[in-house]
């Protein structure tokens, strides 16, 4: 319970151990179908097609994950593109993101102009918003823009549906960055610019951080859009593509799994590496806003 | 958000800070500088967001032919929202949406908020179990929807194994492609992939909770769940509201979990809204029909989002002591 940290116990106990026993219930939960993921993705197709099934593979294999990453197969080949792909349209996002953030995020926490509060809860307010309610036209949009079948047309799509949260994030690292450094820069005659550029930029490198995770793992998951604006598979994400590696290999579930392995690893990664930056944001701006 | 930064020390950083009395064109003139800040932002989202609700809005009142050539539309007033009312799937659907959204927000608040009480406070490995809870909601949910359909495999699938082998059941379960199961095993699903989301929001409120107040009832003699429902509760009850909210919002719109695992079947059994109106847009063509089951829902989260928007604002005011 949330409470018993420091008391010697009592009659407390109880709950102390409910507690615990849930949160092992919920670990097994949680943990379980990624160790099943992980076990399926070192059997062979024959090994994870049997029942009942081999609780640990009897002769575990890293083949599934040695055919993707050899470009000299075609399995290996589209599935490095895929992932070629993601990496390019996460990242390009995230930088772009992150320039337009920045100054919208530092003027709503620092500047009161009329219509402030109008606009940030406007700009909020996307999040209400469901992704198939713009699919259509932002569809017939990218046609008019040509841009059908790019990297293009998700980039600027994934850069909007970012800029929300990344906005409401680095806000909340602005306003914990004393006014008074920026007062004293422009009493020592900086511009107001400058003052922004050289002292308030630095102070916010965590904020960028937190902010460029977000958003880049925002992009490397997405789905609806990237399934929708392209069709071409040289073009693919790895979402998408991976979906189109399964209807073409209906029953080859090690390798699948070996995949969604893949694509989960840089998600996990950069958000194990930065989850406390991120939660603390995250924190921040819910329950202070 | 520190004391430091108040409302008025804010406003002081804005060097030409206008007097409360000028007019309201007079203080957009003397801070125009500050919108070019915002501009970029502004530009993106009007594009992107902007301009496709009024044209789907627009599209909503159409016929549009099936190759979405739209020089050839013909207005058709009313008609798609009353084909849409009309139709027979369109209750059922609705029925299911709502189970859902309510299922799933529902245990997802209730494991997250266990969560969070169970991981306040100190013992060892807590920060290692904290960052094994969010490995699900930072993970694709193209990846989470294939690993959970192999896991309900109807017939190599390890839940329906292990059920056999604790002796539960005679014979594997078909979890999704069975009418009476699909929605249920969906849930869960999402119940897995986002719970964690309610337990960070939560745990971050529980730290809003002054020690002191839970102190001073532990001396008085309240029991655990006195002071869980006495102190900790009330306090929580604004980021509770927001969760909530937002988990609300997130579920009525979900759509690759019911997408990928059952396409909405097995004979519409899972088909939600957005499924519904993913199928009638990209798969039967019908762009008039889609756009008005589109404006429906939009309207629907304009009323959740005016109670968002109220329950952030009513957090700020408090603070403001307004």
């Amino acid at each position: 319970m949330s409470t018993d940290t420091q008391t010697p116990q009592r009659s407390f106990d109880g709950w102390k151990w409910g507690g615990r026993v849930f949160l092992t219930l919920l670990l097994i939960f949680t943990v379980m179908p990624m160790a099943w993921m992980l076990i399926t993705s070192l059997k062979t197709g024959f090994a994870a097609m049997q029942y009942p099934p081999q609780w640990w593979p009897s002769e575990p294999t890293l083949s599934n994950y040695t055919r993707l990453l050899d470009p000299s197969n075609s399995v290996g080949q589209d599935f490095l593109r895929y992932f070629w792909n993601s990496l390019w349209v996460s990242t390009a996002t995230t930088i772009l993101a992150v320039i337009v953030a920045v100054p919208a995020a530092y003027a709503f926490s620092r500047f009161r102009f009329p219509g402030r509060t109008f606009l940030f809860f406007a700009v909020l307010l996307r999040n209400m918003f469901p992704a198939v309610i713009f699919l259509v036209p932002l569809f017939i949009l990218m046609r008019l823009l040509g841009l059908v079948n790019t990297h293009g047309s998700l980039i600027l799509t994934y850069l909007t549906f970012g800029l929300p949260l990344a906005i409401w994030l680095l806000k909340g690292f602005y306003d914990n960055i004393p006014i008074q450094l920026e007062q004293a820069a422009r009493i020592d005659g900086a511009t107001r610019f400058q003052a922004f550029l050289y002292i308030v930029m630095p102070l916010s490198t965590p904020g960028i951080i937190a902010t460029s995770i977000y958003s880049f793992i925002g992009a490397w998951n997405e789905y609806i859009y990237a399934y929708t604006f392209l069709t071409r598979h040289d073009q693919m994400t790895l979402p998408v593509g991976i979906q189109r590696f399964f209807s073409e290999n209906a029953t080859d579930w090690p390798g699948l799994m070996a995949a969604t392995f893949m694509m989960s690893v840089p998600v996990v990664v950069h958000f194990l590496v930065l989850q406390l930056y991120i939660v603390r944001a995250l924190a921040e701006g819910s329950v202070k806003h | 958000m520190t004391s430091a930064t108040g409302p008025a020390a804010m406003s002081s950083a804005s060097t030409r800070a206008p007097s409360r009395r000028a007019s309201l064109g007079q203080r957009i003139w003397t801070q125009r500088a500050d919108y070019l800040y915002v501009l970029p932002a502004l530009v993106v989202m009007l594009i992107v967001i902007a301009y496709p609700v009024y044209y789907t809005i627009e599209l909503s009142f159409f016929k549009t032919p099936t190759s979405l050539q739209l020089k050839d539309k013909i207005f058709v007033g009313l008609e798609n929202y009353t084909t849409i009312l009309t139709s027979g799937s369109f209750w059922q659907v609705t029925w299911q949406t709502l189970i859902w959204t309510f299922f799933s927000t529902l245990f997802a608040f209730l494991l997250g908020l266990g969560a969070a009480l169970a991981l306040h406070g100190e013992f060892v490995g807590r920060g290692v179990l904290r960052a094994l809870l969010l490995i699900p909601w930072v993970v694709s949910a193209v990846a989470a929807s294939y690993v959970w359909k192999w896991l309900y495999h109807s017939d190599f699938g390890a839940i329906g194994a292990l059920l056999v082998q604790l002796g539960l059941t005679d014979q594997p379960i078909n979890f999704i492609d069975n009418r009476s199961t699909a929605l249920a095993s969906l849930i869960v699903v999402n119940v897995w992939k986002e719970f964690s989301f309610a337990m960070i929001m939560l745990m971050a409120g529980l730290q809003t909770v002054p020690e002191q107040l839970l102190r001073a009832a532990r001396v008085d003699g309240a029991s655990p769940w006195q002071r869980f429902w006495h102190v900790t509760f009330p306090h929580l009850a604004g980021v509770s509201t927001v969760t909530v909210l937002l988990l609300t919002v997130q579920n009525f719109n979900s759509f690759i979990i019911p997408w990928i695992m059952t396409g909405g079947g097995p004979a519409g059994a899972s088909d939600i809204w957005i499924t519904q109106i993913y199928q009638l847009a990209f798969g039967r063509q019908r762009w008039g029909v889609a756009a008005a089951y589109s404006v429906l829902l939009f309207l629907i989260m304009m009323v959740l989002g005016y109670f968002y928007v109220r329950a952030l604002t009513r957090g700020d005011d408090a603070r403001a002591g307004a």
